[in-house]
């Protein structure tokens, strides 16, 4: 109950204070980047009762190391794929108001919106019932129904913990950035969950960056860490170990031999200077950066390099097929990373417009090809994570920006729809085999268990064993809304 | 009162588990008082007594409000204070509106402090009144704090002119500190050049510096430096992040936030800031030149600052943001707090905050003409407005747009305990150019140099139809003349091949003879084989070669070349390939052989068959028929030259029977290449249309002087006070150009229409008619229009406003300007700027000091409220913001002041410090050294622009593309917005637009990467190096690696640093040599250079 208010009134206040001042209170001087790293090595210090970075150590005992972020551009139906409504079939065609579900259309309930572009011909409510584009089948050992498009992701579905009842509450695009930050595009910037983690967790592999990105981010959401700095910037990598990250390797001709001395040279000289700057923690935190960085710029290209890897596991993945390569190498390289200790992977799925999922008309060609894309692929790393033993540690998050409408848009497309959408979870900690939460019988709002985008925040938050209250930003206010509350139901 | 008792009840059976530690004494002071300081003083303190009640101290809270005492000793049941924070819903404190409920520890403390009767010193004093707050009051200049002479002479060395010496001492005096001494002069003047114009001294710069031993030396590179153009651009990128400069951006080409040609206001800021211009002005220009210069367009470009917050789709959010900020960056206020409630801290109540926004409600913006542009995607002066004079302000229901309290409708107007004096807001009455930017002369010029280039367009293109007419009309060039112009085709070659005709061909090569009445070529092999005309066709012509195919292997092609000449030629052929028979057209045009898709047509062509193929040419468009069937239509792409014909074998033998050559007559109708279809206009006919075109055009653009003059006469005459009395008869007169302006409009779209039917193909034919009944419609409509033109006509604008919303529609975008302006913003500005104002001068001096000092002396920097935190030198603040004031706001005459002190000039190393300063403020909180600060995203870049020499010295102008990264423009005119950013700068932390009052300073990996690795640090690190060789000549490793770290460093290598560097050259050296390098020792100074690039203190401002 207590939340309750402040669910209902997301518009907060921006915080008043900015981090920059804390700076002055002798630490994030240095960005806040290197504050967990440096306060390991006893470098920085702390006063007591001083308001001081994280530590790098969760908060309470995790259940997972690492987060594969899953993110579909565009929005995802949740009817052709995780959340099975035959009623829509039997109304097809029909008006909503002229079906037993005409309650679905009071304004009350459709107040959730709020819109960011006025009159826009898109994020509409579509009142005429579109039918199934594709049929459903059980799987597994759960019997949980998903849709013909993904037999492979049906074959995990005892591993996959599927939320059915999402909600969010912008109506257009902008609700990327919401997804990723909790926070509805007219209430400013606000970190994502990717810089929260990365802000909070220590690194497991100082060779890697800990928060990578691949994908495409054309629409809004460009950066990730902005008030706690692009220090917690995702790090964009490509799936080329030629070309792995922007300035990974020298632009002109510089022998590896010939720039390992150039750096040695670096390192010596600021180890010099450090004699005469004892106190500067920016200098020791230099001196690290490039250690790093030198590491990193080998450590990269190497990960990405797939040539180790078995004829049998890249046709898991599904390399062999043109049509299901390009997803297959970016989950494959995802789990090479969580292998080797990165923290966040965050993939976004489908270049193009407002992202490749957007089907507002052929939705049965759009999303039929979509999912045949990453359906082997997905399942091919949930499969792969399995039996190296690594899907203990590491969480995988399917998500998208909200669903799409039960009702048509044209005629063979679906509208953005905010009230009710599927998200799953699988991996370290979640009780795989699980359907939480229910929309209603034509899946348009989200009725049983109702979670905002930021309570999947909340529960991979806790499986990291991070409290979300304890990596506040004095004069930063956050909401109880964006905390979120972890959704105990889908824990193991 | 009303109780919970059954919550209470819980809590209580909640907390036995607790009961162990309950006989501990709770310390008020410590563990109570936290608590309400942070959850309750904002509704219960000295800014408000909600519900009566105080919760301040103690004793308040036993005396209660209301509903009676909060606490009463020793009873929890009594106490409202315990019942209210575990109350459900919105009983509960505090309300759920306001954050999370206390938490059970605290709320145990809470009873625990009750149930032990609640005590607390008896001295206990209350929050103090805001009012006294110290940055609400007007700051006094404080005395120069006199110091002892041991102070004087120990600590300042004699120096004791500086204010700010003086102030600081007084601190290290009182706490036994002891200052460092001055910075090696190198890194003096390196700090001094970087910090005011943001890039190195020269070598030159610093051994002149070095030299010059006159007691005034510093002070004459600082006056220097504050007169170089270049302060203005370093300066100018501080002021545009505090102001949130941000070029446009929005989803591709539509703008949705920011203006497009906003550089001008960065232009404007530079520019003001090298005239010095005072910081109250600058302020006055951004919030309100429109009302105060409404004429002058220099001092429009500063309201940029308003313009930037321009949204597309939400004003709410656009004007929420622009009293956010003004708040922020002027006053150092955090008015978005009071957006949904009265602000918690600081005395601002909700109703203030609307009243805030009402200075903006009626502001709107416009791009205005500028000199030689008419374009506005091109260029224009974005520039704010009143537009909506009687746009109303509401409280809106906790923020909320959508719950506007519409009954109570606010005016302008400021926090009573902030105002100073009565507020007046006086309607300012603009001259005319400002409504109607028109007048402006520059404005006709513009349009009239437009239309005149319009006119010299038309002609050309006049002159072209005409050419072009002429040239379909003439006959072919070999044809006799008494064929001019007839349908009859004169037939050039007819040859059946019964027999040689040496004097038509030319055997070039193959073999070929004559048997059986027909002309054969037997060699099927992969060879080309060609037969030559005596005779140049003409340019255009039909020819037809008859054959059987008999052989070859694989390509079994023959064809006909024409235009043969200089390896240049186009060749139609056939052939039976068995992969894939066809009809093809390609060509060469001296860059290989081109087989375009659309001269490629899939045909049945068997060996054994007979073919007739029959190619016309006119022009540059060809079609092909075989055996008389039309095949193909390709228009050349390039123009023809004259040349040869010739008839080729490739891979293919065949046995040929005839040849006929004919000139093509122009009434000959060939299928055009475009649809292929049925046949198309005659090129004649179609040419003549053309003609008939750019008649129209000429004639429509040639009327278009005398009505934009006419337009402007009638401008002039109806704007003057009182109206010309020819207005009228002027207006009459652009009426009517107007009205014969649109006739001659309508006949060019006619005839463009008409064109557009007869070029159009069976398919769109209907549609074309319809678009030309339409403009036959439209045309009638004009005509009639100009029978009775009346005095309405379009005044000449000058100005575009941006739409104000994404449904605005284009009538209310073209609604006449206002002719008055609110004069609510030239109040606020002037309330700003008033030299009474406690908040203006003390923001500026912190912004000021921050950048100068690498740390701010009230580090909350936009928050000089009570949350905020105090200043450490409150004293200093007072007499710098004062002295600001005084000053006319000349910012030039602050740094100067700061740079100048002995603070500014001290080393930032603590070697050698006294090691009770050290332990006593080891964070250097009262500046007993200087702070090392990291180069800003631009400094990195423009310094190694300017050590390598390349620097590019011109200021202002469009924005550079982003990916310029090799630009050696200084790195402040990059594109600069949400969506865009140099990717260089952006990982040295350049500036949000959304909001950067101060810049982050991270150190990441990836800027090490940037910086050894990009092909921009690399390049600049080669022309260094290549500069230092040629400037020292033959120099020996040891003479390189010291200049290179003067020139980087700005600093001699100790004798360690000298010998790392060398010993890496040589290094270096040796691994080149094996590698094989070309120049190994010039390539391993290049990588000592790179490495000093990379050295922590290029880029620490030291």
């Amino acid at each position: 109950m207590m939340g309750d208010l402040d669910r209902d009134h997301p518009r907060g206040c921006r915080g008043s204070h900015r981090r920059a001042f804390l700076s002055d209170l002798g630490m994030g001087f240095t960005g806040l980047a290197l504050g967990a790293m440096l306060h390991r090595d006893g470098v920085a210090r702390a006063s007591e009762g001083v308001w001081a970075p994280p530590d790098g150590f969760p908060h309470f005992p995790a259940k997972a190391k690492s987060v594969i972020w899953l993110f579909m551009n565009g929005g995802v139906s949740h009817l052709e794929t995780f959340d099975h409504k035959p009623e829509l079939n039997k109304y097809a065609g029909k008006s909503i108001n002229e079906t037993p579900y005409k309650g679905t259309q009071d304004p009350k309930k459709l107040s959730l919106a709020r819109v960011v572009v006025v009159n826009d011909a898109n994020g509409q409510q579509r009142n005429k019932l579109y039918p199934l584009q594709v049929g459903f089948k059980k799987y597994g050992q759960s019997g949980i129904e998903v849709s013909d498009w993904l037999p492979h992701l049906g074959g995990c579905v005892d591993d996959l913990a599927i939320v059915r009842s999402m909600y969010t509450t912008d109506d257009n695009h902008g609700a990327q950035t919401q997804f990723h930050s909790g926070r509805h595009m007219l209430d400013g910037e606000f970190p994502n969950l990717g810089a929260w983690i990365h802000y909070g967790l220590g690194s497991l592999n100082d060779n890697l960056p800990q928060y990578i990105s691949m994908g495409s981010r054309e629409y809004w959401n460009k950066k990730d860490g902005h008030y706690l700095g692009p220090a917690h910037d995702a790090v964009p990598v490509r799936v080329d170990p030629a070309n792995p990250l922007d300035y990974g390797r020298p632009e002109l001709e510089v022998a590896e031999a010939e720039q390992r001395l150039g750096f040695a040279l670096v390192n010596r000289l600021d180890r010099i200077r450090a004699v005469e700057y004892p106190d500067d923690p920016a200098l020791a935190a230099r001196i690290k950066a490039y250690e790093l960085a030198f590491r990193m710029q080998k450590s990269l290209p190497e990960v990405l390099d797939f040539r180790s890897e078995t004829e049998e596991t890249k046709r898991l993945y599904g390399l062999d097929n043109p049509v299901t390569q390009p997803c297959g190498m970016q989950m494959l390289a995802a789990r090479r990373l969580v292998e080797r200790g990165v923290r966040f992977v965050q993939i976004q799925d489908g270049a193009g417009g407002a992202g490749v999922w957007d089907a507002h008309g052929a939705l049965r060609a759009n999303h039929s090809q979509n999912c045949l894309r990453i359906d082997k692929p997905i399942a091919g790393l949930l499969q792969d994570l399995k039996r190296r033993g690594l899907l203990d540690e590491t969480l995988v998050v399917f998500g998208t920006e909200f669903g799409r409408t039960p009702g048509t848009q044209g005629s063979d497309g679906r509208d953005h729809h905010i009230y009710g959408f599927s998200v799953w979870m699988a991996g370290g900690g979640i009780k795989g085999g699980t359907v939480h939460g229910a929309t209603d019988e034509i899946g348009f709002h989200a009725e049983e268990h109702r979670h905002y985008v930021t309570d999947i925040h909340a529960t991979i938050m806790h499986l990291l064993g991070l409290d979300s209250r304890k990596l506040e930003i004095p004069g930063r206010k956050r909401l109880d809304i964006d905390h979120g509350q972890p959704i105990r139901e889908i824990l193991a | 009162m009303r109780s919970y008792l059954g919550v209470v009840t819980i809590l209580v059976s909640v907390l036995a588990t607790g009961q162990a530690l309950a006989d501990d004494r709770v310390d008020y002071l410590r563990q109570v008082k936290p608590i309400l300081t942070a959850r309750c003083y904002a509704c219960h303190g000295a800014l408000q007594k909600k519900g009566g009640l105080r919760a301040d101290t103690a004793a308040a809270l036993r005396e209660g409000g209301e509903s009676g005492p909060a606490v009463v000793a020793g009873e929890i049941e009594e106490s409202e204070l315990l019942s209210r924070v575990t109350a459900p819903g919105s009983e509960r404190m505090p309300p759920p509106s306001d954050g999370e409920a206390l938490k059970a520890n605290e709320i145990a403390l809470l009873k625990r402090w009750v149930e032990q009767g609640a005590d607390a010193p008896s001295d206990e004093k209350p929050e103090a009144d805001p009012r006294d707050h110290w940055a609400f009051r007007a700051p006094v200049r404080p005395e120069v704090p006199p110091l002892s002479e041991t102070a004087k002479t120990a600590i300042l060395k004699g120096s004791v002119g500086n204010p700010i010496d003086a102030f600081l001492a007084v601190e290290w005096e009182k706490r036994g500190l002891k200052p460092q001494p001055r910075a090696d002069k190198g890194l003096l003047l390196r700090r001094v050049y970087l910090d005011l114009i943001g890039v190195p001294p020269t070598d030159q710069e610093r051994e002149a510096f070095e030299a010059d031993q006159a007691p005034d030396a510093y002070e004459k590179v600082a006056d220097r430096l504050l007169a170089s153009k270049q302060y203005g651009e370093r300066w100018g990128r501080h002021w545009m992040d505090v102001w949130r400069y941000s070029d446009w951006w929005g989803l591709g080409a539509d703008l949705r936030n920011s203006q497009k040609h906003i550089w001008h206001w960065r232009d404007w800021i530079i520019e003001s800031l090298n005239a010095d211009k005072g910081y109250d002005q600058m302020v006055r220009e951004m919030l309100a030149a429109d009302e105060l210069y409404p004429n002058d367009l220099d001092k429009l470009r500063a309201t940029g600052f308003l313009a930037r917050h321009y949204f597309k789709f939400n004003r709410n959010t656009w004007l929420e943001e622009t009293v956010e900020h003004t708040g922020k960056a002027f006053l150092g206020l955090t008015l978005n707090c009071a957006k949904c409630h009265d602000h918690k801290y600081d005395p601002i109540s909700q109703q203030d905050y609307y009243r805030f926004r009402a200075f903006f409600e009626p502001y709107q913006v416009r791009t205005d003409e500028v000199p030689g542009e008419v374009d506005f995607e091109k260029d224009g002066l974005p520039r704010v407005f009143d537009c909506n004079l009687e746009a109303p302000t509401y409280c809106f229901v906790r923020g909320n747009e959508s719950q506007p309290i519409k009954d109570r409708p606010l005016k302008p107007g400021l926090p009573p305990l902030l105002a100073l004096g009565e507020l007046k807001i006086e309607p300012v009455s603009l001259p005319p150019e400002a409504s109607l930017p028109g007048l402006r002369p520059f404005v006709l010029e513009n349009h009239l140099r437009g239309a005149d280039a319009k006119i010299v367009e038309a002609k050309a293109a006049l002159e072209k139809a005409k050419a072009k007419l002429a040239e379909v009309e003439r006959p072919s060039t070999t044809a006799p003349a008494s064929d001019a112009g007839s349908q009859l085709a004169e037939t050039l070659i007819h040859d059946d091949f019964a027999s040689p005709q040496p004097d038509t061909w030319e055997m070039v090569s193959g073999q070929w003879r004559y048997q059986d009445g027909k002309l054969l070529q037997e060699h099927g092999d992969e060879m080309r084989y060609t037969l030559r005309s005596k005779r140049t066709p003409p340019s255009d012509f039909e020819a037809t070669l008859r054959f059987t195919l008999t052989g070859g292997e694989p390509w079994r092609s023959v064809g006909l070349c024409f235009d043969v000449a200089g390896g240049r030629e186009v060749l139609v052929y056939l052939s039976a390939y068995a992969g894939g028979p066809k009809l093809q057209l390609a060509y060469e045009q001296g860059a290989g052989y081109v087989y375009p898709p659309e001269g490629a047509r899939g045909w049945n062509v068997r060996v054994g068959e007979t073919y007739a193929m029959t190619v016309r040419v006119r022009g540059t468009l060809v079609n092909v028929a075989v055996n008389g069937e039309h095949a193909l239509a390709y228009r050349l792409p390039f123009a023809r030259n004259a040349g040869a014909l010739t008839v080729i074998t490739y891979a293919a033998s065949a046995a040929f029977s005839g040849f006929e050559l004919k000139s093509l007559p122009s009434g000959f109708t060939l299928v055009d290449a475009a649809n292929g279809g049925p046949p198309g206009p005659s090129l004649v006919e179609r040419a003549k249309a053309e003609l008939a075109l750019a008649e129209k055009s000429l004639a429509a653009a040639s009327v278009q002087p005398d009505l934009i003059r006419a337009r402007a006469a009638a401008d002039r005459a109806r704007s003057q006070q009182p109206p010309d009395t020819k207005a009228k008869e002027l207006a009459i007169i652009a009426a009517r150009r107007e009205r014969e302006a649109a006739v001659a409009k309508a006949e060019e779209d006619l005839t463009r229409a008409e064109l557009a039917l007869l070029k159009a193909d069976a398919p769109h034919k209907e549609a074309e008619r319809g678009k030309r009944d339409t403009a036959k419609t439209a045309l009638a409509t004009a005509k009639k229009a100009l029978e009775s033109p009346g005095e309405e006509y379009t005044p000449l604008r000058g100005s575009l406003k941006s739409v104000e919303s994404n449904v605005e529609t284009e009538a209310s975008r073209t609604k006449p300007y206002p002719t008055t302006s609110t004069g609510r913003r030239s109040a606020l500005a002037s309330w700003i700027t008033d030299r009474r104002h406690p908040l203006t001068a003390r923001v500026a001096i912190n912004h000021i000091w921050v950048r100068h000092f690498g740390k701010p002396l009230v580090p909350t920097i936009f928050d000089l409220g009570r949350k905020g935190t105090p200043p450490t030198h409150a004293a200093l603040l007072d007499w710098l913001a004062v002295e600001l004031v005084e000053r006319q706001w000349s910012m030039k005459h602050l740094h100067r002041l700061i740079v100048t002190s002995e603070a500014y000039r001290r080393t930032s190393a603590s070697t050698g410090a006294d090691p009770a300063t050290l332990t006593a403020d080891p964070e250097n909180r009262w500046y007993w050294r200087m702070n090392p600060v990291r180069m800003e995203a631009q400094v990195v870049r423009d310094s190694l622009l300017q050590l390598a020499g390349v620097l590019d010295p011109k200021m202002g102008g469009p924005p550079l593309p982003a990916a310029e990264e090799a630009s050696p423009r200084r790195s402040l005119y990059f594109t600069h917005s949400h969506n865009e950013h140099q990717k260089f700068l952006n990982i040295f932390d350049d500036a949000s637009v959304l909001e950067c009052y101060r810049r982050s300073e991270s150190i990441v990996p990836v800027q090490a990467l940037a910086l050894s690795n990009s092909r921009f640090s690399l390049t600049m690190a080669a022309k260094i190096s290549t500069r230092l060789h040629d400037r020292l000549g033959n120099a020996s490793d040891a003479e390189f690696a010291r200049s290179a770290f003067l020139t980087i460093l700005d600093i001699a290598p100790s004798p360690e640093e000298q010998a790392a560097c060398e010993q890496t050259l040589a290094d270096l050296t040796a691994l080149l040599k094996t590698n094989g390098a070309a120049d190994p020792v010039r390539r391993a100074r290049n990588n000592l250079v790179q490495a000093l690039l990379n050295h922590n203190d290029f880029i620490t401002i030291r």
